[in-house]
């Protein structure tokens, strides 16, 4: 008898253990145990969302002041070319469609303004002047330089969304801006069957931009762009 | 002692087991919480039409000059910091290969961004609040007949960061804004060609190219299908797309390389609708369907696809020489192999041993049955007797 009682006094310990392991458990990981009685009704609201566009980064949050770094070059008496990379693994750009545009949208990049240039405290050059050996042209200033996005060969992938495919989004060719023609560059086209509820991201688009021949050696050549998402 | 010792040893394996699973639920639960959820900001049309699904998404009317259209945009911020979000119209423009986007805000405007006018410019929203923006739309009396566009544009306003350099970006969200002026409407597409292009990875490019030669934009199905040098569909390409007025558009739809190889024909069509006086999200009508180009290609095997072509080929080849050994073999057996009487006591083991060939090749050749049996005086062929 002595024996049964304390064997069933053994296993109401284990019992007790596992449930405290359980909740303990709950607790710790951030999972909430309701313990209620009686009838209570249950209000939901979900905000509508909006399509949007981003820099995250491999957690998909957003990153704060996001920038593209050119790779260096040096200084050189001829022009050159610098190349750089948008779109990395900590910074990805995204876009984010919650059933916002149901018949697609587009993604480009472009200047804030058609008459942007690489800003320098000392000597500017261009970014969309066509002119050969990045000389100056017959647009507005009298800065040569041009610079080339290609997403052609970026990768594009689905972003925290499990059941979203990348089907019927495809990524724009690569283009130089010229002012006047090209002062817009798309990175993704997505047609009316393309994922009404989804999110991409789109790394490892090639940035590629012309430097004027003597051009001074400066740390703060600043250009500001803008990444639009539309529904169309 | 003995029961003392046992109670202490399932005391201790159960304490692992309850630590084990105070370990694996804290695993279990903080995983299922630890991914960032993306709050967006932006914005969409605040009073979508029942009668177009499309106006959920875009700003679409059809409004005669001199008409004013009250409409609204509604401004949302899920994410979760207080956001103070800068709304402005511009006009539209078309981006690289034809597709839609909205001007800058610094740019000067001529069409449906100069006939827009929102009561506010500027809009604070708390975490999961919004707020629809009202404005209104004027058509100046001498607006053309035909589809105008422009954007209503939704952007953060933030305060310039020091000491950043580099490309410096910014983010915003447009919606279109399609009005259309009634008049002598215009649908029509060419197709302006159709190439194919190699990637550095073995894909392929399939660029099909065509140009809205109307006055109003046109959603247009754009099929791109490829096939197997017998007609066999390997994949198809496409979707819906809007196709802006005046303008050329081009798309780049992706091929991964073949895993086969061999000569495809990816051919590309294109379909839209003929009503004139279709809205844009509706469909309705005919569909008028535009056969563009057919552009061969050759696309080598994957290696594993080549090793398998290979293995299948050197199997077919040596299938085939034996084949025709045997039919040789059959030819020499049917010239040369001269007739025999069964003697007494000669049966199809002494024969073989005897000819020097294998007793089922004598079998075979006289069609034999089991038991092969062979009957005194019976007259069967056999090899030459120098065989």
């Amino acid at each position: 008898m002595h024996k049964i009682i304390r064997k069933a006094l053994g296993k109401l310990n284990i019992t007790i253990a596992l449930m405290l392991a359980i909740v303990m458990a709950g607790g710790l990981g951030g999972a909430t145990y309701v313990l209620a009685s009686g009838t209570s009704t249950f209000g939901q609201t979900i905000n509508a969302g909006s399509l949007a566009t981003d820099i995250v980064d491999a957690a998909y949050a957003s990153v704060a002041s996001p920038s593209v770094a050119m790779n260096a070059v040096a200084f050189s008496f001829a022009y050159q070319t610098a190349t750089g990379v948008f779109g990395t693994a900590s910074q990805q750009i995204y876009v984010s469609n919650p059933d916002a545009a149901d018949n697609g949208w587009t993604l480009t990049v472009a200047p804030s303004a058609t008459t942007d240039f690489w800003d320098s405290a000392g000597t500017d050059f261009d970014f969309n002047d066509p002119t050969a050996e990045a000389g100056d042209g017959a647009d507005t200033d009298t800065l040569g330089g041009q610079m080339t996005v290609d997403p052609s060969g970026a990768t594009l992938a689905v972003g925290q969304c499990n059941s979203c495919v990348v089907t019927n989004i495809t990524k724009g060719s690569s283009t130089a801006y010229n002012e006047g023609t090209t002062d817009s560059v798309t990175l993704l086209t997505a047609a009316a069957l393309s994922d009404d509820i989804g999110n991409w991201t789109l790394q490892s688009v090639s940035i590629s931009q012309t430097i004027p021949a003597e051009q001074p050696a400066a740390t703060d050549y600043t250009i500001n762009m803008v990444l639009t998402v539309t529904a169309s | 002692m003995s029961i003392f010792c046992c109670h202490k040893r399932k005391q201790l394996v159960w304490g692992c087991v309850a630590i084990f699973a105070i370990l694996a639920g804290i695993i279990v639960f903080t995983d299922s919480v630890s991914a960032v959820e993306y709050g967006d900001m932006g914005g969409r049309p605040a009073y979508p039409r029942s009668d177009n699904p499309r106006t959920e998404s875009i700003f679409i009317h059809t409004l005669e000059p001199g008409a004013v259209q009250e409409e609204g945009v509604l401004l949302v911020n899920n994410t979760k910091e207080q956001k103070i979000l800068q709304v402005y119209a511009v006009d539209s423009m078309v981006s690289s290969g034809g597709a839609f986007t909205c001007r800058q805000m610094t740019e000067p405007k001529k069409d449906v961004g100069a006939w827009i006018e929102l009561e506010k410019s500027e809009v604070t929203l708390d975490s999961g609040t919004s707020e629809i923006v009202p404005f209104a739309i004027t058509v100046p009396q001498n607006a053309g007949v035909g589809e105008h566009n422009g954007c209503i544009v939704i952007q953060e306003k933030k305060e310039k960061v020091e000491g950043q350099t580099g490309m410096i970006l910014s983010f915003r969200t447009g919606l279109r804004v399609a009005i259309t002026i009634p008049g002598e409407i215009i649908r029509k597409i060419e197709i302006v060609g159709f190439t194919i292009e190699s990637q550095k990875d073995g894909g392929y490019l399939l660029k099909p190219s065509v140009k809205n030669l109307g006055n109003v934009s046109i959603d247009a199905d754009v099929q791109v299908v490829t096939r197997y040098f017998f007609g066999l569909m390997l994949i198809q390409h496409g979707g819906q797309f809007p196709i802006l007025r005046g303008e050329i558009s081009d798309w780049n739809f992706e091929l991964k390389k073949p895993f086969w190889g061999g000569w495809y024909r990816s051919s590309f069509a294109l379909e839209y609708g003929e009503d004139l006086g279709i809205e844009i999200g509706k469909e309705a009508g005919q569909k008028i369907r535009l056969e563009g180009p057919s552009v061969w290609f050759f696309s080598a095997p994957k290696p594993a696809a080549l090793a398998i072509e290979i293995i299948v080929l050197l199997l077919l080849g040596f299938s085939g020489f034996l084949f025709w050994l045997s039919r040789k073999r059959k030819g020499w057996i049917r010239e040369n192999w001269v007739e025999y009487e069964i003697k007494s006591g000669e049966d199809i083991k002494t024969l073989a041993e005897r000819f020097d060939v294998s007793w089922k090749l004598i079998a075979r050749t006289n069609k034999l049955q089991p038991p092969y049996a062979l009957k005194t005086g019976e007259k069967i062929k056999v090899p030459p007797a120098n065989k």
